[in-house]
Order: structure tokens, then C-alpha cells, then sequence
């Protein structure tokens, strides 16, 4: 039980880390961005099928710019990985729908 | 703001600048030849400049010249002549030799002439491109840095909150820390506008190619091709039934008359030969911004296949297709380029002031080994690209191996530098000895430019002229930086380290 408990204290030792802030900004960042552009360039209302594709490639690097600054400025690790999975994960299942996987 | 904040946005801006300032420089320091690759291309070879003026251009009699020449391929270019150049290039890729086949024609008579040996252009647009690494390794690196590049301006706009103040506060006359802040706020700020756009459309361009695949994926089953032929349109289908003539005038006054405004600047063929061939006319239209324009027809009856217009497109193909004009100012003129290139130096300027402010923030000295390296890398480029210019100048008669021998020098200048400035113990002798050499290589220049190509700057004329005065403007800033650099670093009891040093 106290190793468990003592494993489960270094995880989150770990996950707070400010490294692991770091990690979450440009890693969770960037693989988020992807899922939005997916997202986009799956559902973007207007125009044809060239211009999703230019609407998601615009707005990657926009995304990515401001998803990397809001979870660098968490409290702290923990708080910056819960950002990075409460966009992910339903961005996620959005591309799934639109992927019809 | 928080306090927390502030500092968080703080040190994320320093970080990157420390991470990624080297490359950066680089990268827009070789950006700003680059950006003339075309002057230069006309002005390293003297042969091509004593062309008589003229941008005529007859497409069918551009190919029939061409192939008198035996220049006969299913795929090819020609880039007609233009404003700055008086004649037409004609290339090929032997995917096989993986060399290009390039033919010039004059373009007042279409006469084959042959183009110096000199390579300094293009060796200087490979740097800024794809930094001479393996591609596409190369271009995503330099996305990447863009990208940093773009993450370091939003906070440093942010930190900035008197940027009012900051926008004129120079003060010269205080510590050697004062004046690298004051200079890094105030080119930061200026040049604010000049940075966001280059960055975006930097990174846009450097990372296209990574992300074409995630877009690829949700518009067309992950099929790159399929997308690549929806946007800039298809490849021709080889049908195997030969064809000797088509009707090129015709088609390329069908594509003036669809395209009015637009001047063509590439015609790519494609299945030449085959009566399944295609023609592509790209070009720029002359006072939209986002410009680029191009149609395909089919070869043997002229119909048009595809079209890419993104002047009357949804908004964010207007935006795309101003991606490669603001980045490479295919808008405005050679004035415009000039305001560019000045630009350029002052981020060049921003970049090493904000390394050596890092540096002093952590109290380390000069002869700190990233105080060395940025010295040596930055310095030797600048050496190094001054030392490939004057080469293309002085080595005009060497024959078939200049451009070896020039991209010898530019890279044995460039490492040379480099090692003397991580051996050295004095920063800014050697910073001062650095600029003094540039100087007199940039004028060794257009003296070499005047001994072997008859070209004196009095007697030029042109694009040669502009080159030449382009050069005696950075001479001119060089002159003025060693005039302004001083000789030491002058400290004061108030300017202590105020962030944690690292270990050297």
C-alpha cells in the first residue's frame, strides 16, 4: 500500500513538474492543433473543399500560437495536461465523427 | 497582468530567443540576399548583362529555338525574361542524374548565350530555404524556427506594457546592459509589424509540407496527391499518341486574355510531345496582393483543365495565396526590397542584442562560449557571404569548377570565423576586426566587379547598378556599427545580474 501510494506521489511529482508544463505546452500543443485542424478542415462550413483545406491551414499555426501560451501559463502541471485533454479528447471524437472511423 | 505571468511570459521569451536566436539569424540574415536572388542571379553573370534590353517573348519560337538546341523533353520550364533580366531560361530535371538541363535564350533574338559559372545566388537562397540540409529536413527546421521565432514576438509584445516609452528611449551614454536593452526594445518595436509577417509566413512556408498530410487526411482520404493536383492542378495523362505541334500562341493569348493584369513568369510543360500533354501559365497579377495565379490547358486543343484564381476565392485561399507574395515582396518594387533588407538587419540586430542581453542578465561576460558562438557563427556569415560575392566577382575566369570553388570559400570562411571566435579571448576586438574585414571584402567586390567584368560602379547601369549600390549601403551600416560598437564593455555598480547564471 505505501508503495503504491509512494508511486502514485512521484507521478504526481512528476506530472507537476514545471518540465512537464513544458511538455504539455509544445507536445499536448501541438498534437491538439492537429485534432482542431482536423476538426476545420472536416467541418468548415463555407466554400469548397479547397478552401477547408486552406481554413484548416491557417488556422494551425494560430491555434497552435495561442493553445501553447494558454497551457504555459497553468498553475502548474497537472492543470496544463487537463487543458491539453479537455480539447483533445472531444476534439478527438469530432474527427472520428467526421472521419466516419 | 500577474505577476506570475509576467514572468512566465518573461522567461518563455528569453528562452526561445536563446534556443533558437542563432538559427534565426541565419536564417533572416540570408533571407536578405534571398530576397534578390534574381538581381543577383543577373548580376553574377556578366555575360547575361550585356544583352541588349528586351522582354520580347514569342512562346512558339522560344521552343522551336529550344529545340534546335536538341533541348527536347516531355517536362520542362521556361521562365521568360522579365524586368530584370534580358533573356529566357529554359530547365529540366534529370530525376536519374538528379542535375537540372538549362538552356539560355536571348530574348531579343532568341540566340543561345552562355551563362557565366558563378553559383553565389543560388547558394545563398539554399541557405535561406533549406539551410543546404537534405530536403525537406532542412525547410521544416526553418519552419520550426519561424515558429519560435512567432511564439518569442506574441510575448514579447505582451511584456512590453511601456512600449510607448520603450519606442524612444536610447540611452548610449550608460552601461554596456542599458544599451543592449534599449537597442533590443526599440528594434523589437519598430521593426514589430516587418517581424509578425515574416515569421507567419515563414513558418507557413517552411512547415506546408508537414502539415500538408493532417490536411490531406480531412479533405481527401489522406491522399496528398489527390490533394496537391485539387489545388495547384493536374499532371498530364500520357496517352502514347505523338503530337509535333501545338497550337502555343494560341493558348498562351487564350491565358492573357483569362487573365488580364497577370504577368507570367513560369510555363511548365508537361507530357510535351504527346497529344496528352498539359501547359501551365503561373504568374503575378500586378497590383493584387494576393497574386498568384495560374490555369492549365490541355496541350493538343487548348481547353482549360484547371484553374487557380484566388483573387475571387474564399478568404483564406486570398490569404494563402499572399503567403509567398509578402514573404518575398512579389508586390512593390526594388525600393520595397530595399525597406526589406533593412528590416532584416535590424532583426539581425534584435537577435544578437537579445542573446548577449541573456548573456548579461546572468552576469556572464562576452567570452561566455554562447557569447563566443553567436560572435562566430552571426560574424562568419556575414564574412562569409560578403567572401562568396566577391569570389563570384574575382573567379569569373576560373571556368566549370567556380561555383565549387566559391561554395568552398563560403563555407571555409563561414567555419574559420566560427573557431576563431570560440578560441578568442577578446569579444570585441574580434567583433570590431570582423566588421573592418566585411568592409573590405564588400569593396573588394566592386573593385573585383570593375577589373574583371568591366563594371564599374560609375559606368553601371541597371539591376548591376543596384546590386552595386545595395553593397555600398551595407558597407555604409557596417562603417557606422564599428564607428558606433564600443571598444569594451562599459559596466556600472547598478547592473548586476538579475537572473540565475548557467554553467559554462
Amino acid at each position: 500500500m505505501s508503495v503504491l501510494h509512494q508511486t502514485s506521489a512521484q507521478f504526481v511529482n512528476i506530472i507537476n513538474h514545471t518540465a512537464s508544463r513544458i511538455v504539455a505546452a509544445t507536445l499536448g500543443g501541438f498534437f491538439t492543433t492537429i485534432s482542431i485542424t482536423v476538426g476545420i478542415t472536416l467541418w468548415w462550413p463555407f466554400g469548397e473543399t479547397v478552401e477547408q483545406v486552406f481554413a484548416g491551414g491557417i488556422f494551425f499555426f494560430v491555434f497552435w500560437a495561442c493553445l501553447f501560451y494558454w497551457i504555459l501559463l497553468s498553475a502548474n502541471g497537472s492543470r496544463a495536461w487537463i487543458k491539453v485533454l479537455s480539447i483533445l479528447l472531444p476534439m478527438l471524437i469530432v474527427d472520428a465523427i467526421g472521419l466516419n472511423i | 497582468m500577474k505577476q506570475a505571468t509576467h514572468k512566465t511570459l518573461y522567461n518563455t521569451h528569453g528562452w526561445i530567443g536563446i534556443v533558437s536566436g542563432i538559427l534565426l539569424f541565419v536564417v533572416i540574415f540570408s533571407g536578405i540576399p534571398a530576397l534578390f536572388e534574381d538581381e543577383l542571379e543577373y548580376w553574377q553573370s556578366p555575360s547575361l548583362t550585356a544583352l541588349p534590353k528586351s522582354q520580347q517573348f514569342d512562346l512558339q519560337s522560344v521552343v522551336d529555338a529550344a529545340h534546335e538546341e536538341n533541348f527536347i523533353y516531355s517536362d520542362f520550364f521556361i521562365s521568360p525574361a522579365n524586368d530584370v533580366r534580358s533573356h529566357h531560361i529554359l530547365w529540366n530535371f534529370d530525376r536519374e542524374k538528379e542535375a537540372f538541363n538549362t538552356l539560355f535564350l536571348a530574348a531579343h533574338d532568341n540566340r543561345v548565350v552562355e551563362a557565366d559559372q558563378s553559383d553565389s545566388s543560388h547558394i545563398l537562397a539554399h541557405l535561406h530555404t533549406d539551410l543546404h540540409l537534405p530536403s525537406p529536413y532542412g525547410r521544416y527546421l526553418i519552419g520550426l524556427a519561424g515558429m519560435a521565432m512567432l511564439l518569442a514576438i506574441i510575448a514579447g509584445v505582451v511584456i512590453h506594457i511601456k512600449w510607448r516609452k520603450e519606442l524612444i528611449t536610447l540611452r548610449p551614454k550608460r552601461s554596456w546592459r542599458l544599451l543592449l536593452t534599449d537597442h533590443h526594445k526599440i528594434l523589437g518595436l519598430w521593426t514589430l509589424p516587418f517581424t509578425l509577417v515574416l515569421a507567419f509566413t515563414g513558418t507557413i512556408l517552411g512547415l506546408l509540407g508537414l502539415i500538408s498530410p493532417i490536411l490531406a487526411l480531412a479533405a481527401f482520404d489522406g491522399d496528398v496527391e489527390k490533394a496537391t493536383r485539387a489545388i495547384l492542378g493536374p499532371k498530364a495523362e500520357i496517352i502514347g499518341e505523338p503530337l509535333n505541334r501545338y497550337p502555343l500562341n494560341d493558348i498562351h493569348n487564350t491565358f492573357k486574355n483569362d487573365m488580364p493584369g497577370v504577368t507570367v513568369n513560369m510555363i511548365s510543360f508537361s507530357g510535351y510531345g504527346d497529344r496528352g500533354g498539359y501547359i501551365k501559365f503561373s504568374g503575378n497579377h500586378d497590383e493584387k496582393l494576393n497574386n498568384l495565379q495560374a490555369t492549365t490547358y490541355k496541350m493538343a486543343t487548348g481547353e482549360p483543365v484547371h484553374t487557380a484564381n484566388f483573387i475571387g476565392n474564399g478568404p483564406f485561399q486570398r490569404i494563402f495565396a499572399a503567403v509567398v507574395p509578402l514573404h518575398y515582396v512579389m508586390y512593390g518594387g526594388g525600393w520595397l526590397k530595399l525597406f526589406y533588407a533593412l528590416s532584416a538587419l535590424a532583426v539581425c540586430g534584435l537577435i544578437i542584442s537579445g542573446n548577449m542581453l541573456w548573456l548579461e542578465r546572468r552576469g556572464h561576460s562576452q567570452e561566455h562560449w554562447l557569447g563566443k558562438l553567436t560572435l562566430g557563427v552571426c560574424g562568419g556569415l556575414v564574412l562569409a557571404t560578403l567572401s562568396l560575392l566577391s569570389s563570384s566577382t574575382w573567379l569569373r575566369h576560373v571556368g566549370a569548377d567556380q561555383a565549387f570553388w566559391e561554395e568552398t570559400i563560403f563555407w571555409a570562411v563561414w567555419v574559420i570565423t566560427t573557431l576563431v571566435a570560440l578560441k578568442s579571448q577578446a569579444s570585441f576586438s574580434l567583433a570590431h576586426g570582423i566588421i573592418r574585414l566585411a568592409m573590405i571584402i564588400s569593396i573588394s567586390t566592386l573593385i573585383g566587379d570593375g577589373i574583371m567584368n568591366q563594371r564599374w560602379i560609375w559606368t553601371a547601369e541597371g539591376w548591376v547598378l543596384f546590386v552595386q549600390f545595395g553593397l555600398l549601403i551595407f558597407t555604409g551600416i557596417l562603417f557606422v556599427f564599428d564607428y558606433l560598437l564600443p571598444a569594451s564593455k562599459t559596466t556600472s555598480e547598478k547592473n548586476k545580474p538579475t537572473a540565475q547564471p548557467i554553467t559554462s
